[in-house]
């Protein structure tokens, strides 16, 4: 072959594939696979990639494919802005955002706005369910984000609800004494005033917050601050890797507090590591099942997992279908705004406002139905309360250790946190 | 360090004005400015990528000016710069949103505001040197970090903050297009009054302190005075850096300024070459396409043959972040001077052309 047709091969393929990614959908994905909640960024985005790579296996948007671009952003807020300016700009700017963490989605929020471009965030923060910015607590507008799952702050309030309840029930004296705990990060900020105000009007006694780093260390000093102030009930505001080391520690020290996480502060990977120090820790869960379950929508679940495990063995954890769930309802926005209009950043919101208690096709029973207004994001208010069950040695496999019973996810309760308009964006 | 001044035969100075132009010949002058008239076309034909780190090496070129004043010119040590990056970031974020003050003006008034920063933590300079002056200023970084995640009012705590992009007259420099004139024009004026410094009095007596304190204070050089002013202006720059970053960005948060970020100015100093001003920007180039390049090659390794024979898969992004250490080992080990004395050895070699031995 001369240097000539080499060339002209080169070119012809370079035009032919830059002819196809026009007519593509661009959607960025920002994702945590190396930075300080990496523990759970990582399944998360394998579910959303997976998702994404899934759909367009069957067709992708009414016969366009999406072009997924999937950037790790080490969990740094400015590197992900800096990513999000390339995507946003340009003739391929993208329609859709897939994103992370609470810092970067809520410093993305004024230009997703201006952008119009829909973000789906693996974050909850209660700042992100407002959109009209009429919040009585001061909440800036924010008409493109959305996320699925209940907000950290209704899942705090469900969660307190049922931490009343059993004080009652295990016949505890007093006032129960309620203690947030998580880094000094917007993540773990995001429900902190919004649980204590509501534990103070529960009847619990509110200490003051107690502080531990996004990365797992020594928090032994913290929990004997919990032992000494003798709480009882205690929200673990970081993802699943620091909270073991905190569970670690309040075991060896001997603190009997009643922790609860947030969405992901347990999961099957962190009860296999924190061991027995993570048996009775709650935590609120966004999907209907775990993985195991035999429900309509995990055929479909089973079929995207074969995406990156050819083998279609592997265990996956909870984070890893919510992040299906995620991608999913993204692609029923879009796959309705293509018929009406375009896919289109304001056709792609406008989507999401079409259905009532809705479910994406294919995953019934394992999303939970969830419903979007123009006035209130809030997808999800229903709160369903886990338990995790550590029996015995856990020195196997998470699959194994799960078929085994050893770690077990209990359904303990569902609580309907009210939807207040007061409690909008906060 | 042997710098061989080259200049043609014939071409004498017969005024110490004359020795001390910033450009040794015409030739060279006309080249910085060609060069410059170059830069400016480039948004024609670059795409945002390489716009993007064009201006990356703009903003971070005058941080570690800032840091080449302080270490290489007066001879003393900061492993705190990436704070008064930070500082000068968040100030001018803080008074565009707070004081309604316009960008233009925020970004040179975060710069005098950073200033003022760096004098109070550059005191201890005043009586401290080597290891225990890079102790100071190791407390200088930790301080002023823990700082910006608490201080609500200033930074937006752990949460950041929004800066609005730069606006003249109603033209917002909001692309990567149009900020790369001002990433360019802010280069070119911070690096020409850098420049002139070094030719007044004060830059000498600077440089004076960094070779022999002693000698340099029987002269009647107040070493207080130039030791603290020394961090003063070194904290300016960074504060410039830091506002041009902010507004750039256009978001600003505590997590960018780490210890980490200080040594990479450190590092970006160390490989352009100490005491001199245009190796400071081509080791912030260096510094910046580093990455870029490994990536690109471990973009071209993944896949391969070789690849698969060593079994890498997700290994790659952390052979290049192993890569990068590796080659500014390499870089030291062979380069100590910095690329600066190597662009001049290159250049002797093509001026002396067949005959340099």
């Amino acid at each position: 072959m001369s240097i000539k047709t080499a060339l002209f091969a080169t070119s012809a393929l370079l035009l032919a594939t830059s002819a196809t990614a026009y007519a593509d959908i661009p959607v960025g994905h920002l994702a945590d696979q190396s930075g300080a909640t990496s523990d759970v960024g990582v399944p998360y985005a394998q579910g959303v990639a997976d998702a994404l790579a899934y759909i367009n296996s069957k067709g992708g948007i009414n016969g366009t494919k999406l072009a997924v671009d999937t950037v790790d952003y080490g969990y740094q807020a400015p590197r992900a802005i800096s990513q999000y300016k390339k995507w946003s700009s340009g003739s391929d700017k993208i329609a859709a955002l897939q994103g992370w963490g609470t810092a970067d989605t809520e410093a993305l929020t004024g230009f997703v706005g201006k952008d119009e471009i829909p973000a789906y965030s693996g974050s909850y923060s209660g700042h992100l369910t407002d959109p009209t910015g009429k919040g009585p607590h001061g909440s800036k507008p924010a008409p493109y984000n959305f996320f699925y799952g209940p907000s950290y702050s209704d899942a705090l309030r469900g969660m307190l609800m049922w931490a009343a309840e059993d004080w009652k029930k295990q016949g505890g004296q007093g006032k129960p004494k309620y203690v947030h705990m998580g880094a000094n990060h917007p993540y773990p900020n995001a429900p902190k005033d919004a649980g204590e105000q509501l534990a103070k009007e529960l009847g619990f006694d509110v200490l003051p917050a107690v502080q531990f780093a996004l990365t797992p260390g020594d928090y032994t000093a913290q929990c004997l601050t919990l032992k000494e102030a003798g709480a009882n009930y205690a929200y673990l505001g970081n993802t699943a890797g620091s909270n073991i080391s905190v569970l670690k520690a309040c075991q060896t020290v001997g603190a009997k507090v009643q922790f609860m996480g947030n969405v992901w502060g347990m999961d099957e990977n962190a009860a296999k590591a924190a061991g027995a120090a993570a048996n009775g820790v709650v935590f609120p869960m966004r999907t209907a099942v775990t993985w195991n379950a035999e429900v309509p929508g995990m055929k479909t679940l089973k079929d995207i997992s074969k995406i990156s495990d050819a083998s279609g063995n592997a265990y996956r954890p909870v984070h890893y279908m919510a992040g299906v769930c995620t991608a999913f309802y993204m692609k029923e926005a879009m796959d309705w705004a293509s018929k009406n209009g375009g896919v289109t950043g304001p056709n792609i919101r406008k989507a999401m406002y079409q259905k009532k208690d809705w479910v994406p096709a294919g995953l019934e029973g394992v999303c939970v139905p969830s419903t979007w207004t123009d006035a209130d994001h809030r997808g999800m208010t229903a709160v369903n309360i886990y338990r995790a069950q550590v029996t015995g040695d856990t020195g196997a496999s998470v699959a194994d250790l799960v078929k085994a019973g050893t770690i077990k996810l209990e359904k303990l309760t569902t609580v309907d946190v009210p939807r207040k308009p007061e409690w909008l964006g906060w | 360090m042997a710098s061989v001044s080259i200049i043609p035969s014939g071409d004498y100075k017969t005024s110490y004005g004359s020795d001390t132009t910033i450009f040794p010949t015409r030739t060279s002058r006309n080249f910085a400015i060609l060069g410059v008239i170059l830069l400016l076309a480039c948004p024609a034909f670059m795409d945002r990528y390489w716009l993007s780190l064009l201006i990356q090496i703009g903003y971070l070129g005058i941080a570690a000016l800032g840091l080449n004043i302080l270490v290489g010119f007066t001879g003393q040590i900061s492993i705190g710069h990436s704070a008064f990056f930070g500082f000068g970031a968040f100030a001018s974020a803080w008074a565009s949103n707070s004081l309604g003050v316009p960008v233009a003006l925020a970004i040179p008034l975060a710069g005098v505001m950073t200033t003022l920063v760096g004098l109070l933590f550059g005191m201890p300079a005043a009586r401290l040197k080597g290891l225990y002056l890079a102790i100071a200023t190791l407390a200088a970084q930790y301080i002023l970090q823990d700082f910006f995640a608490r201080a609500d009012w200033f930074t937006g705590g752990t949460a950041g903050t929004i800066a609005e992009p730069l606006t003249i007259f109603g033209f917002a420099f909001d692309t990567d297009e149009r900020f790369f004139y001002v990433a360019l024009v802010a280069l070119v004026v911070m690096y020409i009054l850098a420049t002139n410094l070094m030719r007044t009095r004060d830059g000498r007596a600077l440089v004076a302190v960094r070779d022999h304190y002693l000698s340099a204070e029987i002269m009647g050089i107040n070493l207080t005075k130039y030791r603290t002013m020394s961090f003063g202006i070194s904290a300016f720059y960074a504060g410039i850096g830091g506002a041009l970053y902010a507004h750039y960005l256009q978001f600003v948060s505590v997590e960018g300024f780490t210890i980490l970020f200080s040594i990479q100015f450190l590092g970006m100093i160390i490989i352009g070459g100490l005491g001199s001003i245009m190796g400071t920007l081509m080791g912030t180039a260096f510094m910046v396409f580093l990455p870029e390049a490994m990536q690109a090659l471990t973009k071209l390794v993944s896949g391969t043959a070789l690849d698969t024979a060593l079994n890498l898969k997700d290994n790659i992004a952390f052979l290049r972040e192993m890569s990068i250490g590796l080659v500014i080992i390499l870089f030291l080990v062979f380069e100590p001077d910095g690329l600066a004395h190597r662009w001049k050895q290159i250049k002797a070699y093509w001026k002396l052309y067949p005959f340099s031995h």
